[in-house]
Formats: structure tokens, sequence, C-alpha cells
């Protein structure tokens, strides 16, 4: 079947089967960001945006996304603020989380401008990170919220 | 704003080898034995479709054992060792076609008895896992293997220091403790993959690996060709650990590409993932002995140390487990006998400290009741017999430029030891590094700036940017100018791995003679080489065990709600020495990661077997810590000293994490002697302390 949705800013149609999950849809797609990690929406590794709404690409069946907006990391570009606070912060260390927690920091602060530091653990609290970057990621959020306001 | 390049982490640009490709690939999956221990009796894929390509029993007759440390390990399992172990594989044009038809293979299995517990393994009468050998100390690969011929045993490494039966009679008090540990899984984010390919009768993989050469030479072994006819490429590990190392699913990839005329491709599934390589379980007995005021007469160490269906690097690992458990102290008598021990669970190999956290935990836990037994403050009986500069270890080698003291008072410090001991807990530890060994570096000079190549793999840990800051410097250029492509073993200089926490102390110093070497040449290219020697006799354990030490320590502050058992880390303390810090970020990271590791370690990971089955094998029921696992102060710190060369840090502080907590429990009056701490085995503690048990 196919899907029609805005991806990453731009109308776009997916070619899947209606069974399938939104994560292999986009890494067919090219979108190498939404990794297959855990396989059962625990980790986060495959976060997306939908209508700015962080969810688990393995838990979200691609027809789910027709008609909706859906981001990846490779659609913010490398400037968005987030982005560049997790490389000022030094924010991770083999990379392979990092897309899911950007995303999720995203989502975050568009909610919350000035999150708390308990509201950034909690909103992070479904991403995991087993090199153990979790200090820095937060610093990150804090000095992209503090970027954001500015 | 600050001009930052864009790191390709956050822009999802960044290449894995999941993500490697080959032009007309074909993809795999595995058929895995049911079984914990059973005989393949027979392989049927006639219903396998024609479009697929089965690598049966048959295609592998020709190929050879191999092994990192013992070749004890087909390229399909004949006789199925644990539960997961491969016994065919299947090719198809997509991953979920390879899946269908994989359990389309009909495998008819003659099941045998099997041992779960190394301790169980070695008694008389237990299920023998290599019964014909491979465990000759004749094939046994890079360190001398002392087998027990007839057993379950393929290493067995002792250290005898001084005369132990006098050393305990000197003794006043002497404390025994027993201790368990169990298996852990790695659980890097970024599962096994790899890419294999033939052309011409040589092979090319493409994996994400900490040990290239050691991949190429096992493969090499595996397939009865030339190293030069295997070609390892590396790229970026989305974490690992110690789980992509020496050869796990390549050998049956390559076996399956062989027979397919075709690249071939393997992704495993998280599943998998707890079947492929994991941490040893251990029962580890202490016995020490001090006199009245403290000073330490005598240790013994008994480790069993469970390897699993394979042996892997268990004999390394017993190994390393065994000397660090003697612990950084002056100790005149000690013995050491630390069995490597076959079981039918998944192969268990290297991780993040390489046996050292399970030995740690058992010596350093025993410290603290010695230290009860004597009326002696937990801190001042570790500091009054601590290794100083020059003292000899219990190998026999002299320790430089040693600061055990100065880690163990910011460790107590941190968590105010000296003004109030209750709740809290220390640990302080010694760690080898991989020894002998060998690094070399080439240089060469480009458009942009520099090159700099290497074996050394990036995992998280920083060497790409640590390479940079040092080539910079010593090239006088900006780190944007260095280079650093990932490992090749067709272009790289050899390298003995990455591991052990050795990669920035020994390629800093390869580099150093590199760039020397350009110097005194044309300045277009040069080449360094630092070889390290030592080893350790097996029978005696005497010689040098490590070139450099990772020293560290690590203190911690509890509180207990009794009723429940539920245990609060208040504050978790870390401290490393790192000689000279090269990559400050880079080196903070680490030590968070270790210590967030060391968290999951004491409090919660645990690798649950059901009749050798893993019973966890997800994300969900196997748990790794989160950020709101942390403790709510969560610090650490690195202590540099003027003039010292680089010390390795990336394990250092994930050790002595478990031991920290089980003393701060300890304090409490609460003994407990088994990984994980739950709040069951807290909660059982209470009762034992109160009577009721």
């Amino acid at each position: 079947m196919r899907v029609e949705l805005q991806l990453n800013g731009r109308p776009a149609e997916l070619e899947c089967e209606p069974d399938e999950m939104l994560v292999e849809v986009l890494g067919r797609e090219g979108l190498s960001s939404v990794r297959v990690t855990c396989g059962i929406g625990v980790c986060g590794a495959c976060t997306v945006l939908v209508d700015g709404d962080p969810v688990s690409g393995c838990l979200t069946l691609a027809p789910q996304v027709a008609g909706r907006e859906v981001t990846t990391v490779e659609g913010l570009g490398g400037s968005d603020p987030v982005q560049r606070a997790f490389v000022e912060a030094h924010a991770f260390q083999c990379g392979w989380c990092t897309p899911g927690f950007v995303l999720t920091a995203k989502a975050l602060l568009a909610d919350d401008p000035d999150p708390s530091p308990e509201a950034i653990v909690e909103a992070l609290g479904g991403n995991l990170c087993r090199c153990g970057s979790y200090v820095k990621i937060a610093d990150a959020v804090r000095r992209a919220a503090s970027e954001e306001r500015r | 704003m600050t001009a930052i390049g864009v790191d390709s982490r956050v822009t999802g640009a960044q290449r894995y080898s999941v993500d490697a490709e080959r032009p007309g690939m074909l993809h795999a999956a595995f058929v895995r034995s049911p079984h914990p221990h059973a005989r393949v009796r027979s392989v049927d894929a006639s219903a396998v479709p024609g479009e697929c390509v089965a690598l049966l029993p048959e295609d592998v007759a020709d190929l050879h054992m191999y092994g990192c440390q013992v070749r004890d390990e087909h390229v399909l399992a004949r006789i199925a060792r644990h539960p997961g172990d491969i016994v065919a594989a299947v090719a198809a044009p997509t991953p979920e076609a390879a899946r269908a038809a994989a359990r389309l293979v009909e495998v008819d299995y003659e099941e045998l008895p099997a041992v779960f517990d190394p301790v169980e393994a070695v008694a008389p009468g237990a299920p023998q896992l290599h019964p014909d050998g491979a465990q000759s100390a004749d094939e046994s690969v890079s360190i001398g293997v002392r087998p027990l011929a007839g057993t379950n045993v393929c290493h067995r490494f002792r250290l005898v220091h001084g005369d132990l039966a006098a050393g305990f009679a000197e003794a006043d008090v002497v404390v025994q403790q027993a201790f368990r540990t169990p298996s852990a899984a790695h659980a890097p984010m970024e599962p096994h993959g790899a890419v294999a390919e033939w052309d011409d009768g040589a092979l090319t993989v493409w994996t994400g690996t900490q040990t290239p050469f050691n991949l190429r030479a096992d493969l090499a072994v595996a397939f009865g060709i030339d190293e030069e006819r295997v070609r390892i490429v590396g790229a970026p590990l989305g974490g690992s650990f110690g789980a992509k190392t020496f050869v796990r699913h390549e050998a049956p990839l390559a076996a399956l590409a062989r027979k397919a005329g075709r690249p071939v491709k393997v992704v495993l599934d998280r599943t998998e993932e707890f079947v492929t390589l994991n941490r040893h379980p251990s029962v580890i007995r202490v016995r020490i002995g001090a006199k009245r005021d403290g000073t330490l007469v005598a240790k013994e160490l008994d480790c069993w140390v469970d390897t699993g269906a394979y042996a892997d690097c268990g004999p390394g690992v017993a190994t390393k487990l065994g000397y660090a458990g003697v612990g950084p102290y002056r100790i005149p008598h000690v013995r050491v006998d630390a069995l490597a021990i076959y079981t039918n669970l998944p192969p268990n190999g290297a991780f993040r400290g390489y046996g050292a956290m399970q030995s740690i935990w058992a010596s350093e836990r025993t410290m603290d009741v010695l230290a009860d037994r004597l009326g002696i403050s937990p801190l001042e009986l570790r500091r009054q017999n601590l290794l100083r500069d020059g003292d000899v270890f219990a190998t026999g080698e002299v320790l430089h430029d040693v600061q055990f003291e100065r880690c163990l008072q910011a460790a107590a410090d941190a968590v105010g030891y000296e003004e109030d001991p209750t709740g809290k807990g220390l640990c302080v530890l010694l760690k080898g590094m991989q020894t002998p060994s060998r690094a070399a570096i080439a240089v060469q000079r480009t458009p942009v700036g520099y090159e700099i190549r290497s074996a050394a793999c990036e995992m998280g840990q920083g060497v790409r940017r640590s390479l940079q800051l040092m080539g910079a410097q010593l090239l006088e250029c900006e780190p944007g100018q260095i280079e650093v492509p990932a490992p090749d073993t067709a272009s790289s200089p050899f390298d003995t791995r990455t591991t052990s926490s050795r990669t920035t102390h020994m390629m800093g110093r390869a580099l150093e003679e590199a760039v020397g070497d350009l110097r005194a040449g044309d300045g277009e290219r040069g080449y360094g080489e630092v070889r390290n020697g030592g080893g350790l006799d097996p029978d005696t354990g005497q010689g040098i065990a490590s070139t450099h030490w990772h020293q560290g320590a690590a203190s911690a502050r509890v509180t207990v709600d009794e009723e429940t058992g539920k245990l609060t880390v208040e504050h978790l303390h870390g401290v490393a020495y790192a000689g000279r810090v090269v990559n400050p970020e880079g080196a903070e990271l680490q030590n968070e990661g270790s210590l967030t590791m060391g968290l999951g370690t004491a409090l919660f990971e645990a690798i649950e077997f059901a009749d050798g089955q893993v019973a966890n094998a997800n994300l969900s029921d196997y748990n790794v810590p989160a950020i709101g696992d942390l403790p709510r102060r969560f610090t650490h710190e690195i202590i540099e000293r003027e003039g010292a060369e680089v010390h390795g840090l990336g394990e250092t502080v994930l050790p002595p994490v478990p031991a920290a907590i089980g003393n701060a429990l300890y304090s409490l009056g609460l003994e407990i002697h088994q990984l994980p701490i739950t709040a069951e085995r807290v909660l059982a503690a209470v009762d034992v302390r109160d009577g009721r048990a």
C-alpha cells in the first residue's frame, strides 16, 4: 500500500505493507538514523516525531502516519539548537542512541521551554544510552533550553 | 555562537557495520539449537525455497576449528553446546525471507546431559562439553593455557607468592567468605552485524569489531587460508563493551557467503544478542588473614569462572580475575587458583573490566568483614596495607606511579566517610592492561593535513578524537585537519586489539614515534610501533601482569527501606587515576559510563537462565540503567599527575561500584554475597541480621 505524509518537511509517499512497522519503512527510505534496536519500544533509539510527539518507530505501524508530519534527525539539518547543544555538551559516545535523544529533547522543549531537572529525567526516561552519557545529555538539554530562550 | 563542526552522530549520518551493503548481497539467518547440549544427527533443508541457499554440516566439513585462546569451535556446531548454538544457516534475498526459510530447516538432535553451574561442572561425573580435547596446551593460542584433561576446566591459572600456610599461621584473625556474580549482557545498542564476501579465494568481512587482526587470524585458521587472504574492514561500533571481540557471527556468515557465491549480510536480532556473548558468571571464595594490628599476612582465592560453551577468551579472563582479586595490597603470602570452566550456557567473554569486577566484588567485600572483626575502620585497614611506589606485587613485579592511596582518600572524602561511615562503603582496585601487546601507527601527509592510520576501533570511547588531539599537538596543526579512517586490515598497521583500556596509552606512544619518524624523513610519512613485553606464568602467576596499571576507587552512600528491601543509592562517586588526560570530555564520558554500567551491575543486571535458556532476552526484562536510575548525587573525578604517562581509564570505575555499594550495606549490618543486590536479597539480609532467618 501507499502512505502519504509529510516527511521531514516535504510531501512524501511510502510504499509499505499494511502490517509493517514505521522503523523498517523509514530505514528503506534511507533514513538510517531511525535504528532497530530493542524492537519492543523500550529503548527509544528508533524515536521519530509524529506531529511533534515522540513515538517509537518499532511500535508504530507505517499506515498510522498517513496524513501526518513525521520528523527524523535528518530533517533537522544539523544546525538545530538541540543538535548544537548535544555537540557542545559532548552528549554522546557511540552515537547510536543520539538521534532518539535529540528528538525526544526537541519535543520536551517544545512543550516546556524551561524544564526542571526532574522534567528532563522524566522526558528522557524512555531513551537508553548504554554508553552511559546521561549526565552530559541532561546538560545538553539544559543548554538547548537556555539557547532557545535567548 | 561557537562554530562547531557538525558531528555525524547528531545528524544521523554516522554509519555502523549494520549499515554495510554490497551489490547483489543476500541476507542470512541462523538456525540455532533449542537444546543446551545435543548432537546434531541430521539437518534437512529440503523445505527451504529454491531462491535460498542453506549452509549444512557437509558444507563446512573442510573447515578447521578456531578460537582466540583455545581452538574449540566449529563453524557450524556438530554438537550444540548451548541453547542458541548455530547448527545451520540460510541466505535469502531479504532478511524476512531468510528468517522464514531458517524456520523450515529440520534438525534431528540427540539430546545430551547438560550442566549450567561452574562448580557443578567440575564435580566428578559432570557432563563433559569438550571430551575430545581441543584442550591440549599445544593448541592454545596467544596465552599459555593449562587445561585439566578429562574435566570441563579449559584453563587453570595459579598464583603462588610466599608460603600460604606459614602466612595463615601468623594471622590473629582469619575471615572466609564466598560470593557469586551472575551472567550479564553487554547490550550494546547496535547489535552484531556484518557482510562477508569472497573474491577468487579471498575473504572480505565488513564488521563492527574491537579485534580486527585477531578476527583475521582466526578466520584464516577456520578457512585454511593465509591471513593475507582475509581482509577485515571495520566501522564505528554502536557500543561494544567487549561484546564484539574475536570471532562471533562472522565464521558461519563467511561460510554461507562461500557457498552462495555472493556477498551475504547478517544483523542479529535482540534475542540472539543474549546467546552470542555474555559476562562470565563466577563463584569466588576468599580467605584472608591479618595480625591484630591490621597487617595483612595471607590471602587465598579460589575462583570458579564460567566460560560457557566455548573458551573464547575465558582463560585470559580467569587470569586477570585471579590476580585482580589479590587487590592493591602488600600481602606476603598469597595463593590464587582460578579455573575457566565450560558449561552449557552461551559463551562468555570479554566484558568491560575483563573479570576484574567479579573478584574485586568478592575481595573488597571481604576486606570490610575483616575490618569489622579486627575492630578497625575499613578505610584505615585499606590505607595501612595499600601498595606504595616501588612495592612488589604478588606477581613479583615492582609497581611504579602508584596512586592507590590518593584514589581511596578521594573516594572516602567525596562521601564524608571519615566524618561518619554509616551507610557508606568504599572499594579500591588495581586492574591490568593486555600484556604483552603491540601497537603501530602510520602517519601520512594529505592535502588537508594528515591521516593517522591504525587498527584502533572507535566504539564510543573517543579514540578518533584522542588521536586527533594527540596528533594535532605533535604535528602542530588543528585536530580537524587530521583524518582517522576506520580500521582496515588491508591498510592499517598491526595492533593487538582495542581492549583493556590500552589504546590511548599504546597508540599515543606509537604516534610519538611515527611523528618522529616523519620528521626525521621526508615529512610526508612516518611509522611508529610500540611493543610491550611481559605476561604471567600460568602455573605460578609470576612475571609481568601489566606494563601499566589502572588504579581507581569508588564510594557509595545508601539508604534502605527495611520494610520493602528497597535500596537507594544516594551518592555514588568514582575515582580513576589517568596519569595524563588527553581528551578531557572523552575521559569524563568514559568515567560516567563506567560508573553507570557498574550501577546496573550492582543493582539489577543479570541474565536469568532456566535449564540454560535465557529467560529475559530482551531490553524490557533485562534492565540496563536509564537516566532515572542514576543516584541523585552521581560524581566522579580523574586524578592526574604532572609528567605522568597516559593511563587507560575506559573501565577503571566499573569494577569497584558493586563492592562500594555492598560495603555501604554491610555498614548497616546487611550482608550481601550475591549480585545483583535486589530488594529480595536486601530483605533477606535484614532478616538474617535481625535473627529472623
